[in-house]
């Protein structure tokens, strides 16, 4: 008996030396490849994911207390703007490019349409502190954050420590961004043989697998890589995309492929937005290709597709939507938290 | 059993490195002697002047060698020296004490592992102002300031020293020959950096290039060790 009271004693003064803390698994779905995010250097917990979240979708954010990183990543349009070709800022101040989308951000290597951006973690300093968009220091973040009522009891929760910081700052909003993940949409459920494609989308399918795979490859949708997909230049931007990061001209007019995940959600289309819809986009495949010495390989020859094959691989293409992505309530506003504290 | 127990702590104790403290001072001089005042007049050439409103660089990977043999190095090496802060201009290194050594060596600026791994705390918290937003990158060296030969608004001069990708890698190592036996004095001379610099032409930099790669190649010999 007393030998049993003292090893109750013993665990439960170990015990006491931890603070509990409610880790967040991340699934990784099947057959995807191992995420590139060290998530040693950053693990999930549930606090830090909220403390994120609520970042996210704070306008003190940005200098005039006006714009929240949601404001042009809203979860209803995969986390991009649909009312915008270009991003918007404060002061109805208008962006060079459109938003991206954002999902499966774990698998990134490199942000931005130009890969300007090394790590998910300081994704968030390049909108935060840009002239056209939330034109506000780190610093003065950091300061609002911890002179505000709510933040430093968040930060405490999430870090074991009152004092904000630049580096939890950034951590925190990883932690929500890398619970984006858009694996369960229609194409999902069917390459897990849990559904079928009806007849247009499997001819969609394998004409996307003959055209657009190479560039837009599964089961990301996006090879990773910067490609020059032949789009003329916009002579009120002049945006020549990886170029202007690497300084090398082979890197001219090529930008980074994008996702097609939630594609039916998240126009308009290109680094500029040009395009409102996909038959916009297939027509520009087939047709609107400038040619120039840095155009994908892919792209060099034209790609033929038939009137009734646009609407087949467009068939398939909306079976990339992904409704619990879209309408998924842990994505949602935190109005618990941002509303209810003074 | 106690008599054993204490003999065990004892020789623990004895045994320990105890590291001792040695503090590797830093000191921004312009010209051969004075050490640069923030704000004041110095001249440039003939007939020219400048004021420093800001300098700060990354001190990173310290290490200490005796001859060619490496006998100590420090874990989580990144200082940030910023003369309008006097502590950053200590550096405190846990050296075992009674070693020998002849050599130390630094790392002016940040390396590329460091680079692209994510948000990091202390000294290279990005809230120091030493970090690129519109591209990922540590700033390694910021040297702001005034001249009249500056045709910018207000005359400014801005140089923002950095770039870890390659062929704009820009951090560079500095080797400087100590006697262990004396206090670490580590001096940098930024007249001979601003003697280098066209003010005319070129009053700003703010991005990886080659001519920011080139300067900083010459930077690292403005750094010498003085006794005093």
């Amino acid at each position: 008996m007393k030998k049993t009271i003292l090893l109750f004693g013993v665990f439960c003064v170990v015990l006491s030396g931890f603070t509990f803390v409610s880790t967040v698994t991340f699934f990784v779905p099947h057959h995807w490849p191992k995420p590139v995010y060290d998530f040693n250097k950053n693990p999930l917990s549930a606090d830090r994911v909220l403390l994120g979240r609520v970042l996210f979708y704070d306008p003190l954010l940005s200098k005039d207390n006006s714009i929240s990183c949601a404001s042009c990543h809203s979860v209803y349009t995969a986390f991009t703007h649909v009312d915008h070709a270009l991003s918007h800022g404060i002061e109805d101040r208008i962006g060079t490019r459109n938003s991206p989308t954002l999902m499966n951000l774990a698998w990134h290597r490199s942000f931005m349409w130009d890969g300007a951006i090394n790590h998910l973690d300081m994704q968030a300093m390049a909108p935060i502190s840009h002239r056209d968009e939330m034109n506000e220091k780190i610093e003065n973040v950091v300061s609002k954050l911890q002179s505000s009522a709510m933040y430093p009891k968040l930060f405490y929760k999430a870090f074991g420590d009152s004092l904000v910081t630049g580096q939890h700052t950034l951590k925190a909003i990883s932690q929500f961004l890398l619970t984006l993940v858009s694996a369960q949409s229609k194409y999902d459920s069917v390459m897990r043989k849990e559904s079928a494609f009806t007849v247009q989308e499997q001819n969609g399918y394998r004409l996307f697998k003959q055209q657009c795979s190479s560039c837009h490859t599964e089961p990301l949708f996006t090879n990773m890589q910067f490609e020059n997909n032949g789009l003329t230049v916009d002579t009120t931007l002049n945006d020549y995309g990886r170029m202007m990061v690497t300084q090398n001209k082979h890197d001219s007019l090529r930008f980074k492929v994008p996702t097609l995940r939630n594609i039916e959600f998240s126009y308009p289309y290109m680094h500029d937005g040009r395009f409102k819809k996909l038959s916009q986009v297939l027509t520009h495949y087939t047709k609107g290709i400038q040619q120039s010495h840095t155009v994908s390989k892919k792209l060099q020859q034209p790609i033929v597709l038939t009137s009734n094959e646009k609407v087949d691989l467009i068939a398939f293409l909306l079976t990339l939507t992904d409704k619990h992505f879209l309408f998924n309530p842990d994505y949602a506003y935190p109005k618990r938290i941002l509303l209810d504290t003074p | 059993m106690r008599v054993l127990l204490f003999f065990l702590l004892i020789t623990g104790i004895i045994h320990a490195q105890v590291p001792t403290k040695r503090l590797l001072n830093f000191r921004v001089c312009y010209g051969n002697t004075q050490t640069l005042v923030v704000d004041s007049f110095y001249k440039l050439h003939q007939s020219d002047s400048i004021q420093i409103e800001e300098l700060k660089f990354y001190v990173s990977g310290i290490r200490l060698w005796n001859g060619t043999k490496q006998v100590w190095k420090e874990d989580q090496s990144f200082h940030l020296v910023d003369i309008t802060q006097p502590s950053s201009m200590q550096v405190s290194l846990a050296v075992p004490a009674n070693l020998a050594f002849n050599y130390i060596t630094f790392t002016l600026g940040i390396d590329s592992v460091t680079n692209v791994s994510g948000a990091l705390g202390g000294d290279l918290d990005p809230t120091k102002g030493m970090y690129w937003t519109w591209q990922s990158g540590y700033i390694n060296m910021k040297l702001e300031g005034t001249s009249n030969l500056c045709t910018t608004r207000n005359h400014t001069f801005q140089y923002h020293f950095g770039g870890y990708q390659y062929p704009y890698h820009v951090w560079q190592e500095v080797k400087l020959q100590v006697n262990k036996e004396q206090p670490l004095h580590v001096v940098f001379d930024v007249k001979k950096l601003m003697e280098q610099l066209d003010l005319v032409k070129q009053p700003e930099m703010m991005s990886p290039c080659r001519d920011a790669v080139l300067l900083s190649q010459q930077m690292v010999q403005f750094f010498k060790t003085e006794e005093k």
